[in-house]
């Protein structure tokens, strides 16, 4: 299955949606062409402009979105998005909304059982956890949020521009937690459009335009092409 | 389904129902009260208004509509509900089947406590309880594998076509009529009736009227037919869901 460690390879990839719900409406390729081959234990960027098709890109990895041309392979491996307060709902309490969305994100009812006092410690939730989370203040919410994601170990994690979240000081701990998962031999995706995130992160990077993949290699190699690139910079062309 | 979705289905059904016992005063009561009120207005338009003639009419009724209401409330539960859920269907990769499985599931604990306070009601108006009753266990495991397979295939296309919407409540009220709910469907003429026959619900409303109320055997080869139907209805939309789930992750949001 595996070849030379390849945990997922896309071959010239398009992914199109439907622009309206109306009959014969045109479709929108939100990926024209993207290849690229993920690697057991890659930390890969990928960088590119708001439109560029990054969270697609993330969500045909993830295996949410098909491919509508070209070819994915991916080895047999869970590959997850990582998602906050994904299928919460608002008259549950913290507890109950833990193991919905663990149960959501691929885990077994006993393994979420078992990772609650984790959630509940981590999350610093307290007496609060057993209440209905429509009481809780919008950084309780993501704190609950990020604990329960953090519980999910996929063999790819895949990253859609969040680093932390919650006030200053749960920042310092959500961040410092992801960190140690990223370095931790997990094999990650990494969307961003802030460069310095990315060579923070990352030992690889893609550069997708217009759903195009443009360069893919050495960090510090992609994100100078990607400056080079006048249209990378925001800086309008001559028409 | 893998076991681990069976789990996501159960505990979502349990979220489902402790959300909606949460989300008003009254809380748990309404699931019983909604249908009573619901059954009041039949009983005050046939029964008090229009007189109907038929001995019996009230019990007919109250067990013509219980079974009713649960097939309804899947269709439109159920049937609504991939369309509901398509911001998390984008999110994450499950199989779509979920999101009406556990409406059903939901609808159908609902249905026991109606079904516990009918035969209750039953009780008390003096229809006893009798061996015949066991027969309930055959007729509503088909009927809620009917409800799941139509509930499945609208559930299926309302997210591709949402239109579809209008026209459910509509043929829901027609179904009402034709499978004998509120009238007896030896009112309708001969040539017709034989149609009628192939009717999953007039056929389960049928059977259920005859054990609750007449200590009757169903129709066993009627029932066999309509669990033949039942089956390929539900393997049928089960599939659909699946067939068409790639296109529900590319409608417009």
């Amino acid at each position: 299955m595996k070849q030379g460690g390849a945990l997922v390879t896309l071959e010239n990839v398009g992914v199109a949606f439907n622009a309206q719900l109306r009959v014969g409406s045109p479709r929108f390729w939100a990926l024209e062409d993207v290849s690229l081959e993920l690697r057991s234990g890659d930390r890969l960027g990928v960088i590119g402009r708001n439109g560029a098709g990054k969270s697609t890109l993330l969500r045909t990895i993830a295996g949410i979105v098909a491919p509508d041309r070209g070819r994915i392979r991916r080895a047999p491996v869970s590959c997850q998005l990582l998602s906050l307060a994904l299928g919460f709902m608002p008259h549950l309490s913290g507890r109950d909304n833990a193991v919905l969305s663990g149960l959501m994100l691929g885990l077994r009812r006993r393994e979420i059982d078992a990772r609650l006092p984790a959630i509940l410690d981590f999350s610093e939730l307290g007496d609060f956890f057993e209440q209905p989370i429509s009481s809780y203040s919008t950084g309780m919410l993501m704190r609950l949020g990020f604990s329960v994601a953090m519980q999910v170990e996929p063999d790819v994690l895949l990253i859609d521009e969040i680093l932390a979240v919650g006030d200053a000081e749960f920042q310092q701990k959500s961040g410092a937690a992801l960190r140690e998962r990223i370095h931790g031999g997990t094999t990650v995706v990494f969307v961003s459009h802030r460069d310095e995130q990315i060579s923070q992160v990352c030992n690889r990077a893609l550069w997708i335009e217009h759903g195009r993949s443009v360069m893919q290699g050495d960090v510090a190699d992609v994100l100078k092409a990607y400056h080079a690139d006048p249209h990378a910079l925001g800086v309008p062309t001559a028409a | 389904m893998r076991l681990h979705y069976f789990e996501l289905v159960l505990f979502s059904t349990y979220a489902e129902l402790r959300a909606e016992r949460s989300r008003s005063y009254l809380g748990l009561i309404w699931w019983v009260l909604e249908p009573a009120m619901n059954m009041a207005v039949y009983y005050l338009v046939f029964s008090v208004i229009l007189r109907s003639p038929q001995p019996d009419y009230v019990p007919f009724l109250l067990v013509g509509l219980t079974l009713w209401q649960w097939f309804k409330s899947c269709i439109s539960h159920g049937g609504y509900s991939i369309w509901q859920q398509l911001p998390l269907i984008r999110q994450v990769k499950l199989p779509s089947v979920v999101f009406p499985s556990v409406q059903i599931l939901a609808d159908t604990v609902k249905f026991f406590y109606i079904m516990i306070l009918l035969v209750a009601i039953l009780w008390y108006a003096g229809y006893t309880p009798h061996v015949q009753y066991v027969a309930l266990v055959p007729v509503l495991l088909v009927e809620l594998v009917f409800a799941a397979g139509a509930a499945y295939c609208v559930a299926a296309i309302v997210p591709l076509l949402p239109d579809l919407r209008f026209v459910i409540e509509q043929v829901l009220q027609v179904m009402l009529f034709v499978s004998g709910i509120v009238f007896s469907l030896d009112a309708v003429p001969e040539p017709m009736r034989r149609w009628f026959a192939w009717n999953p619900i007039a056929v389960l409303v049928d059977a259920g009227r005859g054990i609750l109320l007449y200590a009757r055997w169903p129709d066993w080869f009627a029932l066999g037919r309509v669990a033949l139907i039942s089956l390929v209805l539900y393997a049928f939309g089960a599939l659909l869901i699946q067939w068409l789930h790639p296109r529900y992750v590319k409608l417009p949001a």
